[in-house]
């Protein structure tokens, strides 16, 4: 293979054989994300990492989310979880609550951690089903301890010890997204990461092979790099943009293209979930911080206008709205080239917030960039494995949202209607036919949502099996009752020796009070 | 579900009794195995691999019991003769070489250092190569902890003892031995369901459930139900085998031979008492009496038996699971031993049935799911078998020069080209060999990588010269202290009274 392919040869440059600079372009939580990966696995002498810190045209989100898997992140970068949920007013989060997604007035869960225990090899839910069949069996809620906690507003950390029902959950965060991205700056400059104070006003292509040969930025200056990351959002200037990188739209199953946001009050206790509660043409979120509280209307232009949706948002507000509102454009699909010539797009956090995938999808697209980094300076097969392993990974996500609209049983709005109407992807539909036919959940490669989040979300929105494992009518079943009852009272036992979240979040990470919209 | 009839009593028609009497309850009717008299099993041995130790902790089989009765042996991998060419050999061993360093797998430092010629056998980073070349196992269950990832074993063994083990296990919890041949197989005019068995005492078997281990015929699956083959001669060319048992000469070795013929290729599996033997062949290239004289001319001991001939269509059944039968081992379809992967198939078909278990309205769309799930691993395993026969520099036989110049699936193009181009193994979903088994057989027969992984030159070389001269020196110094395999064998199960002229079948 020849070391650039087809790409230029530069002039000025002595000729390289790999990527030895990388250029950022978008400095929200999602760049800096993105640049404090790179700065702690390539040494500055090895790759030179800036990012353009260029001011986006719309005002970054209030707040941001992060799953459980942001626990590798901390370790990667040594991060101490406290000091980090200090300087982000963040909090913990042990899932969602959903309400009015199923029907008017449903309300589920969907948390990090496991749903009951096998017995005889079995997933504990057939059993759940078997006796709620016979009218027994309790609430489903209260075979997760994740569940009960958030529900009662209490937090502490996961233990180690295995046989504890408190080692059978984890958490994510909920952060202050600019207090995110500057903490997450400071680390990445401390690692040799450039940071360039400059909006980029023009992309220039080179060559016959049309790679990006340098930006413009708004200083007359120009940067060049080997590679860029383009951390800018649905508008995507880079990729979208200057490459002309196709888009595969999935807004026919994902009708949410816009959010609006607003920081408010609120007096009451913080909650240890954040809150996802279906209305009209969308939903409505609610995601608790120290100090307040980031509400967001999350709705289909199609269905109502802007000036509607903001005015049903502060229609509704828990406490005062503490800054002007907010408008984002949402993305409704995938670039169908992630990375893309010499340009790679993380565009994670543009998708749809309503499993609050945003950070999730931005660090394992920066991982699979390191995982996969070129071996030259233009290397065709990396790009190719790339591209192949990442769409697999938002197939499996854009699956898991889609089922949240289309198993409504809503008819109140012309939204609904369609979500209800809609045709889905084949991969979605085995997956309910199967749930619907014996009860089980079927995982594909690359699933990032597990059994427990599927069933979460199957049960919460009243998909109810026929049958369940026949297998389950091996154990007696008052061996079964007893051994759910146990479950049940080793979970409620459990729970009530923990401290409320806001007596952990004062233990360990209390955050100045300071006013949401700085 | 009332009443599951198991067709055949091999290997996999025991295994299937044997898992199902321990997880089924008597709410499921009987089980019951028909299992025709006249055929017998020849004990030319079998090989495995490592998760055949989960199915014998599922049934709660005691390891140093089943090796005593089968006759077993420690397998730490499997050593290929003559396969990129003539008089080159390597060692596909179980688990890992070596540990991670950084972000990096180990295989990457050495390709770099491979390049500066200064790096060693990659062999030398693998605890169990290194073991198995000196005839040691080291005991895993007083290992040192930091090794244990590195580690992994399997047993060599006599399939016909097994399975007879296995018939016992299940008729003491209740499963019925029918011995019995069946005549006719009566269906369900409805929809095509089999609804009985016809035994040739004129008995009438109902059953909810069919489990089809009847063989390469597949009397249920196929003779019955026409479900249907897909062939992959074009792939895989051998269609035939000859086997013998012969007996032990020499040190009792912990591993697998395999060794490259002109037609084909010749298994050597030791066993406590004798060692198997058979020689695959392509019969385009050779005839049934030439193969059986190549094999007895390549045997460690005088031959125990007349040499049996099998015949075989690699490929695989179009549905494993087809209506209500499911369809294992040879029944489902034939992959020839050469990864020791027979009995292991029969037990990911039995974990896929356990899992997705039917209940009597035989829901399409479970069986639906069931073969996508199965048939991927199948697959998976084909590509890797596949890629023996490609990654040839061979030219001294037809059969090579066919392989070597052949179309192969896009899923195993894909990885060679990835791996050609940054030494990185790609992996998919369902696939059983993973990073270190592509890494021993693509470097076993001598693909190269164009180049490593360009993160590796972020490391101080001098520093990675030392940490892979001492993973090398620990890999060493665990498998000199290690005992040998036949001390090994005779303090975890070695067979009282070894009756070697024992010639079975």
């Amino acid at each position: 293979m020849s070391s650039t392919g087809n790409r230029p040869a530069q002039s000025g440059e002595a000729p390289a054989d790999r990527v030895h600079s990388i250029a950022i372009v978008g400095g929200g939580a999602a760049g800096w994300l993105a640049a404090a990966t790179l700065a702690r696995l390539l040494r500055p002498s090895f790759c030179h990492i800036r990012l353009i810190d260029s001011q986006p045209e719309e005002a970054p989100a209030f707040s941001e989310v992060a799953l459980p898997s942001f626990h590798r992140l901390n370790h990667l970068l040594a991060i101490n979880e406290g000091d980090l949920l200090q300087k982000t007013r963040g909090s913990f989060k042990l899932g969602a609550q959903f309400l009015n997604w199923g029907r008017v007035g449903d309300r589920y869960f969907h948390t990090f951690g496991s749903l009951g225990a096998k017995l005889d090899a079995v997933p504990f839910h057939h059993y759940w089903i078997k006796l709620q069949r016979l009218g027994e069996g309790a609430d489903l809620d209260a075979y997760s301890t994740a569940t009960v906690a958030a529900k009662q507003g209490r937090f502490a950390h996961p233990v180690a010890e295995r046989r504890s029902v408190l080692s059978l959950y984890s958490y994510g965060y909920h952060f202050h997204a600019a207090s995110l991205a500057a903490y997450l700056r400071e680390y990445a400059q401390a690692h040799g990461v450039t940071r360039i104070d400059r909006n980029v006003v023009d992309v220039e292509l080179g060559g016959e092979a049309g790679f990006i040969d340098a930006l413009m930025l708004d200083d007359g200056s120009r940067i060049r790099a080997d590679l860029y990351v383009d951390c800018t959002g649905a508008r995507s200037p880079l990729s979208r943009q200057a490459l002309n990188t196709g888009y595969q739209d999935w807004s026919h199953w994902l009708p949410c293209d816009r959010m609006v946001a607003v920081p408010c009050a609120d007096a009451g206790p913080i909650a240890a979930y954040s809150e996802s509660s279906a209305e009209r043409f969308g939903w409505r979120r609610r995601i608790p911080l120290q100090h307040g509280v980031d509400s967001g209307y999350v709705y289909s232009s199609r269905h109502v206008s802007d000036d509607e949706a903001a005015a049903m948002l502060l229609a509704d507000l828990p406490g005062n709205a503490l800054a002007e509102p907010r408008l984002l454009r949402l993305s409704t699909g995938r670039p169908t080239q992630f990375w893309n010539k010499n340009c790679v797009a993380l565009t994670g956090s543009a998708l749809e917030p309503l499993e609050s995938t945003g950070l999730h999808l931005v660090q394992t697209g920066i991982t699979r960039l390191v995982t996969l980094f070129p071996v030259g300076r233009y290397s065709p097969a990396d790009i190719e494995e790339y591209n192949r392993l990442t769409t697999i990974e938002y197939e499996r996500i854009r699956d898991f949202l889609i089922l949240h609209y289309k198993s409504t049983q809503r008819c109140d709005s012309r939204f609904w209607e369609h979500c209800r109407q809609m045709e889905i992807p084949d991969t979605l539909r085995i997956k309910v036919e199967l749930f619907r036919r014996c009860g089980r959940v079927a995982l594909l490669d690359e699933e990032h949502f597990g059994e427990d989040s599927w069933l979460a979300l199957f049960f919460g929105q009243n998909i109810d099996p026929q049958n369940y494992d026949p297998l389950a009518d091996v154990l007696d079943l008052n061996e079964v009752r007893t051994a759910l009852s146990r479950m049940r009272t080793m979970i409620q036992e459990g729970v009530d020796t923990l401290p409320t979240h806001a007596q952990y979040i004062q233990e360990h990470c209390l955050a100045e009070p300071r006013r949401l919209h700085e | 579900m009332h009443g599951v009839a198991i067709l055949g009593g091999g290997t996999a028609g025991w295994m299937a009794a044997a898992i199902l009497a321990r997880r089924l309850g008597s709410g499921f009717g009987a089980i019951q195995v028909i299992e025709s008299p006249e055929i017998g099993t020849i004990g030319v041995g079998e090989a495995t691999i490592p998760p055949i130790r989960l199915f014998n902790q599922a049934l709660g089989i005691d390891e140093r019991d089943f090796l005593r009765k089968t006759q077993g042996t420690i397998k730490l991998g499997i050593e290929f003769k003559d396969w990129s060419r003539l008089g080159h050999d390597y060692f596909h061993p179980f688990g890992a070489h070596g540990v991670r360093l950084e972000q990096v797998s180990l295989h990457q430092d050495w390709l770099k250092l491979r390049r500066l010629r200064e790096e060693g056998s990659f062999e030398e980073y693998s605890l169990n190569t290194v073991a198995a070349r000196l005839g040691r196992v080291p005991d895993w269950s007083t290992g040192d902890d930091s090794l244990s990832p590195v580690f992994a074993h399997a047993f060599q063994f006599d399939a016909g003892l097994y399975a007879e083990y296995l018939r016992g296990y299940a008729q003491a919890r209740g499963v019925a031995r029918l011995e019995r041949k069946v005549v006719n197989v009566e269906l369900r005019s409805e929809d095509g369901f089999i609804r009985a068995l016809h035994l040739d005492d004129g008995q009438r078997l109902e059953a909810d459930l069919f489990i089809d281990c009847s063989g390469f015929r597949g009397l249920l699956i196929e003779g019955a139900l026409k479900t249907g083959y897909e062939d992959w001669t074009r792939w895989l060319p051998c269609d035939r085998a000859v086997a013998v048992p012969c007996e032990s000469a020499g040190a009792l070795t912990p591993f697998t031979r395999s060794t490259a013929r002109s037609a084909g290729w010749q298994w050597r599996i030791p066993l406590q008492h004798r060692i198997g033997n058979g020689y695959v062949y392509c019969s385009r290239f050779i005839s049934d009496d030439e193969a059986a004289a190549t094999l007895l001319a390549h045997l460690d001991g005088k031959p125990l038996a007349e040499p049996r001939f099998l015949r075989f269509t690699t490929g695989r059944r179009k549905k494993f699971w087809n209506k209500n039968c499911i369809a294992l081992g040879l029944a489902a379809g034939f992959l020839e031993p050469l990864e020791s992967t027979s009995i292991h198939l029969i037990q990911r078909g039995l974990t896929h049935l356990l899992n997705w278990f039917p209940d009597r309205t035989f829901a399409p769309v479970v069986a639906y799911e069931f073969n996508r799930i199965a048939i991927n691993e199948y697959e998976r395993i084909r590509d890797f078998i596949i890629l023996h026969y490609k990654a040839t520099a061979r030219e001294d036989a037809p059969l090579w020069s066919y392989c070597r110049k052949m179309a192969i699936p896009d899923t195993l193009a894909y990885k060679i080209r990835q791996f050609k181009s940054s030494g990185r193994v790609v992996k998919y979903g369902g696939d059983l060999f993973v990073t270190p088994n592509w890494l021993a057989v693509l470097m076993g027969q001598e693909i190269w990588p164009e180049r490593y992984d360009t993160l590796v030159d972020q490391r101080d070389a001098a520093e990675m010269h030392a940490d892979l001269r001492r993973i090398r020196a620990v890999i060493r110094r665990t498998a000199e202290a290690a005992p040998r395999h036949e001390e090994y064998i005779v303090s975890h199960g070695r067979v009282e009274a070894v009756e070697s002229d024992d010639a079975r079948g």
